[in-house]
């Protein structure tokens, strides 16, 4: 019921003041001589050509007046898609225009007028999708959407001068392999906490003497910094590759990727177990005595009625591991791990802000995909009972 | 036919429930009622071995219970509880389908199976099959669960509270379907309750407990008219008793040859009804219907009124 006239909206109101802060007052890029040398931050008008400027500066305050008056979801989803795409397009433009011809030391990156109002679009987005209330399968139609439009994005090479794909450029094959360790590391210690978590998790719902032990115990793992934790796993580790060559053939060493990997397993066992334990505990006292009253066996209630029910909390456990371990995946590098981190501390190493961001990026991303798609399955999860 | 035969269950040094025994006859109700705590729902879950007795027995049809497996006694008796405890996962026809699943009937007759018990219990399977109990009303819910307990035919079904959760209204109703369901398979029910009013309704016999003891176990009026203990006396002993005596006294008893003016009532109706006409419409007498709607007598006030001195 959309009121006659023009009303402000009060998150579009803030939104639309974002937008114009950016462009008004906001560097858009930053353009080096060369990858480390500081930089010489550039406005809309010096780092676009003029009559692409001013088409951005005038479609972003259209999108500003949208954001404030427009009360249409889709007319403010679609005009808030619209920026973002015109916004990274824009970017790549400024890093053409600003690199010299034939140069190929001077570096363009993006500055924090393009980060704020590619931030303030990405709210737009996210405002208009929380309000259009979608159901799981729309989000994850909405996730695939945008992953495909910047896939054809960077795939068109309209991005290609930007410094962050120049770092990209001199290590494609490093990024992909590093991206797999990454997901690996990620997805295999999550999967493995999961066979270990959940029969762990019953196992404390059906003894309760034990249950407190083990989360105390978890608990107090989940509490050790990463950094102190590989280096208490380093002794055991390398022990077992020195007394079995078997666990040395497999990749067992007291560093790299193996104490990365058991680290992220021990971190995501309290989530998994706790929350399975929570799943079962939650389940009515009144269903189970049905369910033994019809004579369903203790394996039988189990599987047809527990677990069922504790399944969307379990999932939940199942959405913080995995957003927890694919930023916690990143300080694995600092072992030998492997993952985006490697980018990330090298970067760090050599203060060459846009390597870091080449690691940091593609996880952000990727944790946010993630919780996405867990999201849409706890819902699924829940099904029509809600 | 449910024998009880010393039941007895103890904690530690308390006695739950203190050498219980009574029967039950095939193709009868029998209300167990007291006030909470007094073992009620303890000496029902002994029945279908939820709970293990200390001591005593039963026996199902002359068998012992405890020869039979737990798992294989129980999908042999209805249990339904208050608050129906279906579950919110699985959809009406998969709730009532539990039992006869895990006895592996066929397909098929599951779904002439729960197809019968919805139309029975007066809930269209095209509207409620796929629904989820959440999307139901408490009385709805309540029909399904009573309609689980009844899938794979059993004998004997046992009901805890089963309608505590109901609204007045639609309690009534619930009561009433129960009856007729049960006149129609013949199913021997073992109900517990706290609520008097339900005991006299249902009952074909009455078995009164305090701090776990029976103190009486006969039919309705027996324990009206003759309370056999204290307790009972005080349970039953209020001003409702004379109108539950004539609630369970059918009109017949006080047929007089006769006619008198306006509606008639049926005798199949019962006296508390008759009375209760009697006083809205401010008549002395009421003419009395048979089934084919043709008069053949009336019931008055005073003649009401005889039939009470003429009982011991």
């Amino acid at each position: 019921m959309s009121r006659a006239g023009l009303s402000l909206d009060r998150l579009g109101g803030v939104i639309a003041i974002l937008i114009a802060a950016a462009i008004i007052l906001g560097p858009f890029s930053i353009y080096r001589a060369n990858r480390i040398a500081s930089g010489d931050a550039r406005g809309i008008m010096f780092a676009l050509p003029s009559a692409f400027a001013i088409g951005l500066m005038v479609l972003s305050m259209a999108i500003a007046l949208v954001s404030a008056f427009v009360r249409a979801l889709a007319a403010r989803l679609a005009a808030a898609a619209f920026g973002m795409i015109a916004v990274f397009v824009a970017m790549g433009r400024s890093a053409d225009f600003l690199t010299p011809a034939g140069n190929s030391f001077a570096r363009v990156s993006p500055a924090w007028g393009f980060w704020l109002l590619s931030f303030a679009f990405a709210l737009l987005v996210a405002d208009a999708l929380t309000r259009l209330r979608f159901g799981p399968w729309e989000r994850l139609a909405a996730l695939a959407v945008a992953a495909i439009t910047l896939a054809l994005l960077l795939g068109s090479g309209a991005w290609n001068n930007v410094s962050i794909l120049k770092e990209y450029a001199t290590r494609a094959d490093s990024f992909w392999r590093e991206a797999r360790q990454h997901i690996v590391l990620a997805l295999g210690s999550l999967s493995a906490s999961v066979l270990v978590g959940i029969p762990l998790g019953i196992l404390c719902h059906r003894i309760p003497a034990i249950k407190s032990a083990v989360l105390q115990t978890l608990n107090v793992i989940q509490t050790i910094p990463s950094i102190a934790l590989f280096g208490m796993l380093m002794a055991p580790l390398a022990y077992l590759a020195a007394t079995f060559p078997l666990a040395a053939t497999l990749g067992i060493h007291g560093i790299g990727a193996a104490p990365a990997f058991v680290a992220l397993f021990l971190y995501s066992l309290l989530p998994v177990v706790a929350n399975t334990v929570v799943g079962l505990d939650q389940v009515s006292p009144k269903v189970i005595d049905a369910a033994r009253g019809m004579g369903l066996s203790s394996r039988q209630r189990l599987q047809q009625v527990e677990f069922p029910l504790a399944f969307p909390t379990i999932l939940t456990g199942i959405r913080i591991v995995l957003v927890q371990n694919i930023g916690l995946a990143t300080v694995a590098a600092l072992i030998g791990g492997g993952g985006f981190g490697t980018f990330v501390f090298q970067g760090a190493g050599q203060t060459a802000l846009d390597l870091v961001l080449l690691g940091a990026i593609p996880t952000v991303l990727l944790a946010f995909a993630g919780a996405v798609i867990l999201d849409a399955l706890v819902d699924l999860a829940k099904g029509a009972r809600a | 036919m449910i024998a009880i035969e010393h039941l007895t269950k103890r904690y530690g040094a308390d006695i739950v429930v203190d050498d219980v025994s009574l029967d039950v006859e095939s193709g009868t109700i029998a209300v167990v009622v007291g006030t909470s705590g007094a073992g009620k729902s303890t000496l029902l879950r002994m029945v279908n071995r939820l709970i293990e007795p200390t001591a005593g027995r039963v026996l199902i049809d002359g068998q012992d219970t405890v020869t039979i497996p737990e798992d294989e006694l129980r999908h042999r008796i209805g249990y339904v509880i208050q608050g129906n405890g279906l579950f919110p996962h699985r959809t009406v026809a998969e709730n009532i389908a539990t039992v006869p699943r895990l006895l592996g009937w066929e397909k098929k007759r599951i779904a002439s199976r729960v197809d019968d018990l919805l139309n029975l219990f007066q809930l269209d399977p095209a509207t409620f099959a796929s629904k989820y109990p959440h999307q139901l009303s408490g009385g709805e819910q309540q029909r399904v669960g009573v309609a689980r307990a009844l899938a794979a035919e059993p004998k004997l079904l046992l009901m805890d509270e089963p309608f505590g959760a109901l609204d007045p209204l639609i309690r009534t109703k619930a009561q009433a379907d129960l009856l007729a369901i049960q006149r129609r398979f013949k199913t021997t029910i073992l109900l517990v309750t706290h609520d008097m009013e339900e005991a006299f309704h249902l009952g074909d016999r009455i078995a009164v407990m305090d701090q776990a003891r029976l103190l009486q176990y006969a039919a309705p009026t027996e324990i009206l008219m003759r309370p056999a203990h204290e307790f009972v006396e005080r349970l039953v002993g209020t001003a409702e008793r004379p109108f539950r005596l004539l609630s369970l006294t059918s009109v017949s008893r006080a047929l007089e040859p006769g006619n008198a003016s306006g509606p008639p009532i049926d005798i199949s109706a019962n006296l508390r009804d008759a009375l209760s006409e009697l006083v809205w419409s401010g008549r002395e007498a009421l003419p009395v219907s048979d089934i084919s709607g043709a008069t053949i007598g009336k019931v008055s006030v005073a003649g009401i009124l005889a039939l009470r001195r003429e009982q011991p």
